[in-house]
């Protein structure tokens, strides 16, 4: 298959994309999608041809033109979008994209996608059964101070699609309010701090209520922003449970990452959903577990076994590189928008 | 299954919890401790086991397990 791939940085803050890439490369011609001429991943040399997109905040119809031109050029069959940025547009026009392009997409429905909102996990958590941090909604300091009352400090402030920070006091919690209403908007979501172990787990599951592949990780060192630089695999049954209860319930099509918190007593609290693979996504293909392949393999209606069964006490270890290629291909992508 | 019956010891005297990954260096009495308590053994057979075992007084052995014990259970392994 022709496949497409987005999400092709690869800094500091690295974007799923080539993780996705490096897991499909021995199987399928790949295409990248870049919204950036200096992301790293255009000059990696593992995609056959890389192609600058316009930004989603453009609406469909660029988008659309814009695939329509690189079909022609470039014959994709599929795209994989990795950017929490792009993927609403995606997941809204999913079934146009694939009947009027012919472009195979493996996405959550809309209503999925909007069930694991930030403010509204809360709902989904109680449906599923699962912990859930006591979580307020609020868009004025008179309800931060309202709320803090109930919840004491330290207390989450969180930006409903991007950020969080921890306030130790009223003061903190005030600055960190206006931190992130100034950069995402409203509303504003103050969370009560659960302690425990932070576990992660990536699945893929096929839209029919079947989780057809997951691993289980626990970060043991992040960078400053929070990204992962070295990590374990476990193996933990009531974190694989809930993946299995979220995807059978919600019949949830596609990647999709948990992010939870594992209390000194064995509970676990549900912190986030992603509807996309975390850059991370590799160490689950180096131990066997080829998610990216899951998703190939759904979108061309091939069935496979569950693939839930992976060595424990693997590590991960992510590291630097370097690379040096003609600046010309640099201007090439800039003014051509191709490479 | 208590979590501390999931522990994964090696030979390095590294003890992987493959539940949540944390791991932790023990020394080789520790490691003798950790599996007697995974083998259902009492605080007072541990002591006693040990107390044949190695030339130290009951009393000081008493204070070292008991305290090793509350350690494990602070760890959220028992």
């Amino acid at each position: 298959m022709n496949i497409a791939i987005s999400g092709l940085n690869n800094t500091d803050n690295p974007a799923p994309g080539i993780p996705v890439i490096k897991s499909l490369q021995d199987e399928h011609t790949l295409i990248g999608l870049s919204y950036d001429a200096n992301e790293p991943g255009n000059f990696m040399g593992l995609c056959e041809k890389t192609y600058l997109m316009p930004y989603p905040s453009l609406g469909i119809q660029e988008l659309k033109d814009r695939l329509i031109d690189i079909k022609e050029k470039s014959n994709i069959d599929a795209i994989i979008p990795n950017l929490d940025a792009e993927l609403p547009l995606y997941i809204k026009y999913q079934e146009e994209l694939e009947n009027e392009l012919d472009i195979s997409l493996c996405l959550p429905s809309l209503e999925n996608f909007e069930l694991r909102n930030k403010n509204k996990l809360d709902t989904l958590s109680k449906t599923l059964n699962i912990n859930h941090p006591k979580t307020f909604e609020i868009s004025s300091i008179d309800e931060l101070m309202e709320c803090s009352k109930d919840l004491g400090f330290p207390l989450m402030v969180k930006g409903n699609y991007y950020k969080a920070y921890m306030s130790y006091n009223l003061d903190s919690a005030i600055d960190n309010f206006y931190k992130i209403s100034n950069e995402w908007g409203f509303p504003v979501l103050v969370q009560e701090v659960v302690s425990g172990e932070e576990l992660n787990l990536i699945g893929v599951a096929d839209g029919k209520g079947e989780l057809k592949g997951a691993v289980a990780i626990k970060k043991l060192t992040t960078t400053d922003i929070g990204k992962i630089w070295t990590g374990v695999t476990i193996q933990n049954d009531k974190l694989m449970n809930i993946a299995k209860d979220f995807v059978s319930n919600t019949k949830w099509k596609g990647p999709f990452e948990l992010e939870c918190i594992m209390s000194a007593n064995g509970d676990i609290y549900l912190i986030e959903i992603n509807p996309r693979f975390p850059a991370w996504v590799y160490f689950a293909t180096e131990i066997g577990i080829n998610l990216p392949k899951i998703v190939v393999d759904i979108m061309q209606g091939i069935d496979t076994p569950a693939q839930l069964e992976y060595p424990q006490n693997k590590l991960y270890v992510r590291y630097t590189g370097e690379l040096v290629t003609d600046f010309t291909d640099l201007i090439k992508l800039l003014s051509t928008k191709e490479l | 299954m208590r979590p501390i019956d999931q522990l994964v010891l090696d030979e390095n005297n590294v003890a992987f919890n493959p539940v949540v990954g944390n791991s932790y260096q023990v020394n080789d009495i520790a490691k003798e401790i950790l599996i007697a308590i995974r083998h259902h053994k009492s605080k007072e057979d541990i002591i006693n086991e040990l107390t044949e075992k190695y030339d130290v007084s009951k009393e000081e052995l008493f204070i070292d397990v008991s305290d090793f014990i509350s350690k494990v259970k602070i760890y959220g392994l028992l």
